[in-house]
């Protein structure tokens, strides 16, 4: 299978001490990879780094054969993400935020803004400020905006953020279908392990740092009865809870 | 090239909503007014000449160039950058398929078509209140004569620009930048005086090079001098900006 994502011997360290050593990771295509860990166990630096917002202290991250570091334009080209929170801009309104998004590639016209808005039930509100939106309808802008260009890779930092169970199921389907029709890829860090267990094929667990194990969600429900079960067995093993 | 104007419109566009644009605009018409308002009490109150309709633009070049056009430039340098490090929507464009060398040339690329347009502005509406209230001087050669005034303009505001855009990536806040920048222009035009036969290497020295296109014989050693040294701060306080904001983490 065709290695999409390629994680190399990434460090990164911050003045507190914390951050992330020496992770290694490969993520196939048409994998939705979830990435577990504790608050503060380093799952948002890593996905900076792999988004180029932050530099490592070494190692590297290929997207599609290109380094994050050195040919940042061509990795970025069919990535699709949400880093921490779904940002956009206050003063435009929902459209507008989409066609800023939509400039930087080549085949995104109105229509596929419009298609995008219909997915993540915004379409009502497409001309509306983002000022007045709640936090899930933010967060189903930054979603939006995340599979406008119809992105061979998405990656995405709590997802499901102040989603409803009507935005967490309509989440979930649209991760669902992306893979089953276009083989997209994901990797998704979330707090709520249920959804990532509904969602997700592989699983790596991320803690203090470090990576503690990387498997299948096949595996996992074979030897576990929950990805719960897993989560917590596999810090255990690990003597830190 | 693609990104870059992809960027580019982004940038205009938010620059354009943000209403920044339209109150700059606002406010140098209301100066343009009070200028002419002042030209029409001094003629008619107290029997003063005043101004003719060619030297009126460049009588509000010579007080927008020292007051608003900085004050504009500076507040819509530090919203692009200090504004976006704040509300970290920053990260919206930077995880684009966009070099940040790209995307931060398209920043200032925006800075610089909004004080182009903002003393075009200026300039024609200054041109149009000259003809319409002032003794007729008109003549094709003083029009190009304002227009070259208004156009060689943009390079101390655009240099100024860039210095401001090197403090907006050492100082974290934008009211912090604000007041860096204006604490920076006030020192460096009082050094301006204080040292005089230095002056001509400060920048605050340079936001009048104008008047030395209308000069009967025109200095151009000392013009391609003050250009260069305009050159100068662009290019280090580019590098340096650049630096700064190519290592930020977002």
């Amino acid at each position: 299978m065709e290695k999409v994502i390629e994680i190399k011997n990434l460090s990164k360290v911050y003045k507190n001490g914390r951050g992330i050593t020496d992770i290694n990771l490969d993520i196939h295509r048409g994998d939705i990879f979830g990435f577990l860990g504790p608050n503060g166990a380093g799952k948002t630096t890593a996905m900076k780094i792999m988004t180029g917002l932050i530099k490592p202290d070494s190692g590297d991250v290929k997207i599609l054969g290109h380094s994050i570091l050195e040919e940042y334009q061509e990795a970025m080209g069919k990535v699709g993400c949400i880093i921490e929170t779904a940002e956009c801009y206050q003063y435009l309104t929902a459209y507008e935020n989409l066609r800023q998004v939509s400039r930087y590639y080549k085949d995104v016209d109105d229509k596929r803004i419009d298609e995008v808005l219909e997915l993540t039930g915004l379409l009502k509100y497409k001309n509306e400020k983002p000022r007045k939106f709640s936090l899930g309808m933010k967060q189903r802008l930054g979603i939006a905006a995340a599979i406008l260009s119809r992105p061979e890779v998405i990656i995405l930092d709590e997802p499901l953020n102040g989603l409803d169970v009507e935005g967490m199921i309509a989440m979930r389907n649209i991760i669902k279908n992306l893979v089953e029709k276009e083989n997209t890829t994901f990797f998704i860090s979330s707090h709520l392990i249920h959804d990532v267990e509904l969602t997700c094929t592989h699983i790596g667990v991320l803690y203090d740092g470090k990576m503690l194990n990387v498997d299948t969600m096949e595996n996992i429900l074979k030897n576990y009865a929950t990805l719960e079960n897993y989560f917590v067995s596999e810090v255990e093993r690990n003597g830190r809870i | 090239m693609v990104e870059f104007k992809a960027a580019l419109i982004n940038e205009v566009e938010k620059l354009y909503k943000r209403k920044k644009v339209l109150v700059a605009l606002i406010i140098s018409l209301i100066f343009i007014i009070l200028g002419q308002l002042s030209m029409v009490v001094l003629r008619t109150g107290l029997g003063l000449r005043g101004v003719s309709s060619m030297e009126f633009p460049l009588l509000v070049l010579s007080v927008v160039v020292n007051t608003i056009l900085p004050l504009f430039t500076a507040l819509v340098t530090i919203e692009s950058f200090s504004g976006e490090f704040s509300q970290n929507t920053m990260k919206i464009a930077l995880t684009r398929p966009i070099s940040r060398l790209k995307f931060f040339t398209a920043k200032l690329t925006a800075i610089m078509l909004f004080i182009l347009a903002n003393l075009l502005f200026v300039m024609i509406f200054s041109l149009l209140a000259g003809c319409l209230f002032n003794s007729n001087s008109f003549t094709l050669k003083s029009v190009i004569k304002v227009l070259i005034s208004y156009l060689v303009t943009l390079m101390p505001m655009v240099s100024l620009s860039i210095i401001i855009v090197f403090f907006t990536n050492i100082v974290r806040s934008g009211i912090g930048v604000f007041f860096l920048s204006i604490f920076a222009f006030v020192t460096f035009k009082g050094l301006g005086i204080v040292f005089y036969r230095y002056s001509g290497m400060f920048l605050t020295s340079m936001m009048n090079w104008y008047t030395l296109f209308n000069m009967e014989t025109v200095p151009a050693f000392k013009i391609f001098l003050q250009f260069m040294m305009m050159l100068s701060y662009v290019i280090i306080f580019f590098t340096v900006g650049y630096h700064l904001f190519d290592k930020k983490e977002f």
